[in-house]
């Protein structure tokens, strides 16, 4: 079945357990090619559950997921790889590869996903991508030299050296000061307009929703409780949203 | 075919024990048939293998070394006055490389580098496991049982037969000094004494056994880091159970050897 071509991810009443507890009931979405769309909700609410579905990680219980009018639960391992090959995901801790260094963790996914891709080629494409992120001088360090900052940019470095046209992000600036939160959301930012990319980021970082977000919804009790845009949901008189967004506001 | 998670908590009942007990029997099993059916499907990972041959060999052999020597030495220290008493001495080469062959070498180096190394694997597995690296992998195209685990238990499978021929060898050279300690004896008479004891026959099911200890050491290692949960703690878990588990099954699987190999040698009796 093929979606409409400017629908990149659409989902089609997805429902995920774990033994007796729902995350995510009977979810419909849609995300159109060069959307970002924020995910927020509390910890616990199924917000990484819903990215994992998406890029195949976890196989939900109901529904279906298209990417790009391809239904990823119907594909084979080597189908969904291909489909993979256009999906870059920044993992909540980064997730670089401890034994190995950045220059290493980057040609890894390129490696794998183009085996024709010669050594000369693989190192040009590596430190492009590191200037991209302006961590060009981290290129042989290994991540435990990295700070927390420089991991997530790494990450987000290793996940997007493949050119793909959809990027999910899980919680890409939790846990970092203001200021680098800034500079790593308008990193995003740029990157996306500069690639042309389609986005889902999941966060609770509302000064990263601002900077990077067209459309956003709110994951609440394992249903999407609210859609729209950022500042739709920050000015609710909805109690539940008000109470979330107060700190942040604050903040912001 | 789908692993079971294994109940986890600080108050756990009996039932939960027994429901473990199982559960890992059965992760085991699937662990076990998912590696035959991946092990001969390309892509090998050869570079992989080759490095974690590489590191174990290098992790392993200063301690297997000394480990060798001592059991060497004591052994021979402990029967030397037994077999004077009987007026046996000339037999001590024989007696020390016929036990050192047969169970000490290939048991001992089995259980020292399941010491070091399953734990190893746990615990860089778990870490690997609770930090997302393993998912970040599955995303890159990588079949993260492939590369990690399938590399890993082919390396372990491979490498332990080697340092048990050289615990062998190590053993009975601590031997020697044991005899020369308390005794003069020629090295080639000692030498010449060893070899005459021992049959090739001797050699075959011990070293056999060893690449089934290597096996066992890498797929247990492997399944308590792969299915590793629950954060540092997990990882922990993940690294103390292997051992664990892998000097059990070494202990058992050995029993099960030996028996086999006295029934398909005979002459070993």
């Amino acid at each position: 079945m093929v979606m409409a071509d400017s629908r990149v991810v659409e989902i089609k009443n997805l429902t995920k357990s774990f033994e007796h507890l729902t995350v995510l009931e009977d979810i419909s979405l849609h995300v159109q090619r060069a959307e970002n769309l924020i995910v927020f909700g509390r910890s616990g609410e199924g917000k990484s559950v819903l990215l994992k579905c998406i890029i195949g990680l976890m196989a939900p219980d109901a529904g279906k997921i298209f990417i790009n009018g391809n239904d990823i639960g119907k594909l084979s391992i080597k189908e969904l790889n291909l489909v993979r090959k256009n999906i870059g995901f920044l993992f909540q801790g980064a997730a670089l590869y401890d034994s190995m260094t950045v220059r290493e963790n980057l040609a890894f996914p390129l490696k794998r996903h183009f085996p024709e891709m010669n050594e000369k080629q693989i190192d040009d494409k590596v430190k492009y991508t590191l200037e991209l992120v302006s961590l060009e001088e981290a290129i042989d360090k290994m991540p435990s030299e990295l700070s927390g900052g420089m991991k997530k940019r790494i990450g987000l470095a290793r996940s997007i050296i493949t050119d793909p046209e959809l990027m999910l992000y899980d919680e890409p600036t939790t846990g970092l000061d203001p200021i680098t939160t800034k500079e790593i959301s308008e990193l995003i930012l740029n990157l996306q307009k500069k690639l042309n990319m389609t986005s889902i980021v999941v966060t609770h970082d509302l000064i990263c929703a601002e900077i990077i977000a067209d459309r956003a919804i709110f994951l609440k009790g394992a249903k999407i409780a609210f859609e729209g845009e950022i500042k739709q949901l920050t000015v609710s008189n909805d109690p539940f949203l008000r109470n979330f967004f107060s700190h942040e506001l604050i903040k912001v | 075919m789908k692993i079971p998670r294994l109940k986890l908590g600080r108050r756990l009942t009996s039932g939960d024990y027994i429901y473990n007990f199982f559960a890992t029997i059965t992760g085991l099993t699937i662990f076990n048939i998912q590696f035959f059916k991946q092990a001969f499907v390309p892509p090998y990972e050869i570079g992989e293998i080759k490095k974690h041959m590489d590191e174990l060999g290098v992790k392993t052999f200063g301690i297997v070394s000394v480990t060798g020597f001592i059991i060497g030495l004591v052994l021979a220290m402990q029967s030397q006055p037994v077999l004077a008493r009987f007026g046996a001495s000339d037999f001590l080469p024989g007696m020390v490389a016929l036990s050192v062959v047969r169970e000490l070498g290939p048991v001992i180096t089995a259980l020292i580098f399941a010491g070091r190394v399953s734990s190893g694997i746990g615990a860089e597995l778990g870490s690997m496991r609770v930090t997302e690296q393993i998912d970040a992998m599955e995303v890159s195209a990588v079949n993260p049982f492939k590369y990690l685990v399938v590399t890993r238990v082919i390396a372990t499978t491979m490498i332990l037969p080697v340092l048990s021929v050289y615990v062998i060898i190590i053993a009975i050279l601590g031997g020697y000094l044991a005899v020369i300690i308390t005794e003069s004896m020629n090295f080639t008479y000692y030498v010449d004494a060893v070899l005459r004891s021992i049959e090739f026959g001797d050699f075959i099911p011990g070293v056999a056994k060893t690449f089934v200890f290597g096996y066992l050491v890498g797929i247990v290692g492997s399944y308590k880091g792969f299915t590793a949960e629950g954060g540092t703690e997990g990882v922990g878990r993940a690294s103390t159970t292997s051992v664990v588990l892998s000097s059990l099954l070494i202990l058992i699987f050995d029993m099960i050897l030996v028996k086999l190999s006295l029934w398909l040698w005979p002459t070993l009796e």
